[in-house]
């Protein structure tokens, strides 16, 4: 049948195909002539859109507050796992200059300066600049080389004030109710940032998320994150943030998470001292 | 109507595309009361609406790019977004649901006995969705409510008469009738 010759019958069958209320074989017909002709293909578009307008006329409601802390856990959370990827793919990041290094290239800019003047021997041997040049190329090279040293002074200066700087490193393994390791946590404190592994086989559902607390005593517990469901993870954390903290503790909470101010609202599932690492 | 809050709407978005989470935010403060009042009427559960409206802004964060090639205006973009995951929330909790329509319709047979007129805001709303809201106007609020849910629901007649404990007869002619004057009366909008 050719509805395009039935202006009044395709404009109903469009509007009840858009509204949903044309079921069944009726519905698979109408498809089926829509991949056929495009003019009934176009009226089903047409009346998609206008029936889409549904969508926005009911009365707005305020959401509760929560629902953007969620939302804005789960992109934070995501932004680690995307940095911490980014981190293990690239080859290891520019590594810290040192000492045996910079001696190393020392002598490559001997040979350098070296094959340098060879260079401009050959090139202007007849030149009544050539003692000029060597000279220049001498001064150049001793520069380069006071240079080294000073650089090879502040490596060794950087090193030793890391040396005396705390390093305050943290571990905890948090356990399930029956005992069973189910969480590592280590702080990393140059990175500035907690890493996770999960050990045991628990999964939470998808419409769930873990979220890890630090446990103050005499306070309320502090939201230090949520979880992604990767076995390895980061979060962002300052060594402040665990200060005065002996025990940390993952709860069960809605996907995404609750405000760190209500503290956890479902069930704790793991917990465990944190232990200020001296070895 | 004008055209002013869509231009807003579009550049938060072209800036979400290029993963601006201060667009995401911004975007959400301006919409999101609006989404939620839409994931509200679909699965009529505040905790579910919630969940929904969650959903929805991840999915804007990850799929934003995807909007201008919808030519829609952006309040039925992230409409369609809303509905289409209120849609897979009420099947998801599909066995869930069964026991709770009395609960979840309190609401609708409210609105089944009045015969009141429907405020509407349409701050933010599409020209199409003013013209549509024009259109309702002309139906009598059962056959509004009845038309109205078989879309924002995906019900069938026979859902509907069960949801709304109604005679099916009944449905089918309201919807019939509905759908005949919003089709004569859209058409003057073209």
């Amino acid at each position: 049948m050719n509805l395009s010759r039935h202006p009044e019958l395709l404009d109903r069958l469009a509007a009840a195909y858009a509204l949903g209320t044309l079921r069944g074989r009726a519905r698979r017909r109408f498809e089926a002539m829509a991949r056929e002709q495009a003019p009934v293909r176009a009226a089903a578009l047409l009346w998609e859109s206008r029936v889409a307008s549904f969508n926005e006329l009911p009365q707005p409601q305020t959401p509760a507050p929560a629902v953007w802390t969620r939302i804005d856990n789960l992109l934070a959370a995501e932004r680690e796992q995307a940095a911490m990827q980014a981190a293990r793919t690239t080859p290891a990041a520019t590594p810290p200059p040192n000492p045996r290094g910079w001696l190393g290239s020392l002598a490559w800019w001997r040979g350098a300066g070296v094959a340098g003047a060879v260079a401009t021997v050959a090139a202007l041997a007849v030149s009544l600049g050539l003692q000029n040049e060597l000279g220049q190329e001498r001064t150049r090279a001793n520069g380069l080389q006071a240079e080294l040293q000073t650089q090879t002074t502040q490596v060794a200066q950087l090193q030793a004030e890391l040396q005396a700087r705390p390093r305050i490193e943290y571990v905890a393994v948090l356990n399930d109710q029956q005992a069973s390791a189910a969480l590592l946590v280590t702080f990393d404190p140059e990175g500035q940032r907690l890493n996770l592994q999960r050990v045991g086989g628990f999964q939470e559902a998808a419409d769930r998320s873990l979220q890890l607390w630090a446990l103050p005593p005499g306070a309320a517990p502090r939201s230090l994150g949520v979880l992604t469901r990767e076995r390895l993870l980061q979060l962002a954390a300052d060594a402040a943030a665990l200060r005065e903290t002996p025990a940390l503790a993952v709860s069960l909470e809605p996907l995404g998470g609750v405000p760190s101010e209500t503290g956890p609202t479902g069930p704790v599932l793991f917990q465990g001292a944190l232990i200020r690492k001296q070895i | 109507m004008s055209a002013q809050p869509d231009d807003t709407l579009i550049a938060l978005l072209d800036r979400v595309a290029a993963r601006d989470e201060a667009a995401l935010k911004a975007l959400y403060d301006l919409t999101a009361g609006k989404l939620m009042g839409l994931a509200m009427r679909v699965v009529g559960k505040t905790e579910w609406a919630e969940d929904v409206l969650q959903e929805t802004f991840l999915h804007i964060w990850r799929s934003a790019g995807d909007y201008r090639a919808s030519l829609s205006p952006p309040m039925a973009w992230l409409g369609l977004i809303v509905r289409s995951r209120s849609l897979d929330c009420l099947r998801r909790r599909g066995a869930e649901r069964v026991h709770l329509t009395d609960e979840l319709d309190d609401s609708l047979q409210d609105t089944l006995a009045g015969d009141g007129d429907d405020p509407a805001d349409l701050s933010l709303a599409s020209q199409q969705a003013w013209a549509l809201h024009q259109c309702l106007r002309q139906l009598n609020a059962k056959q509004r409510e009845v038309v109205s849910l078989a879309y924002l629901r995906d019900l069938s007649h026979g859902e509907l008469a069960g949801q709304l404990n109604l005679p099916l007869g009944t449905v089918k002619t309201w919807i019939r009738r509905g759908l005949d004057q919003l089709r004569l009366c859209m058409a003057r909008f073209a």
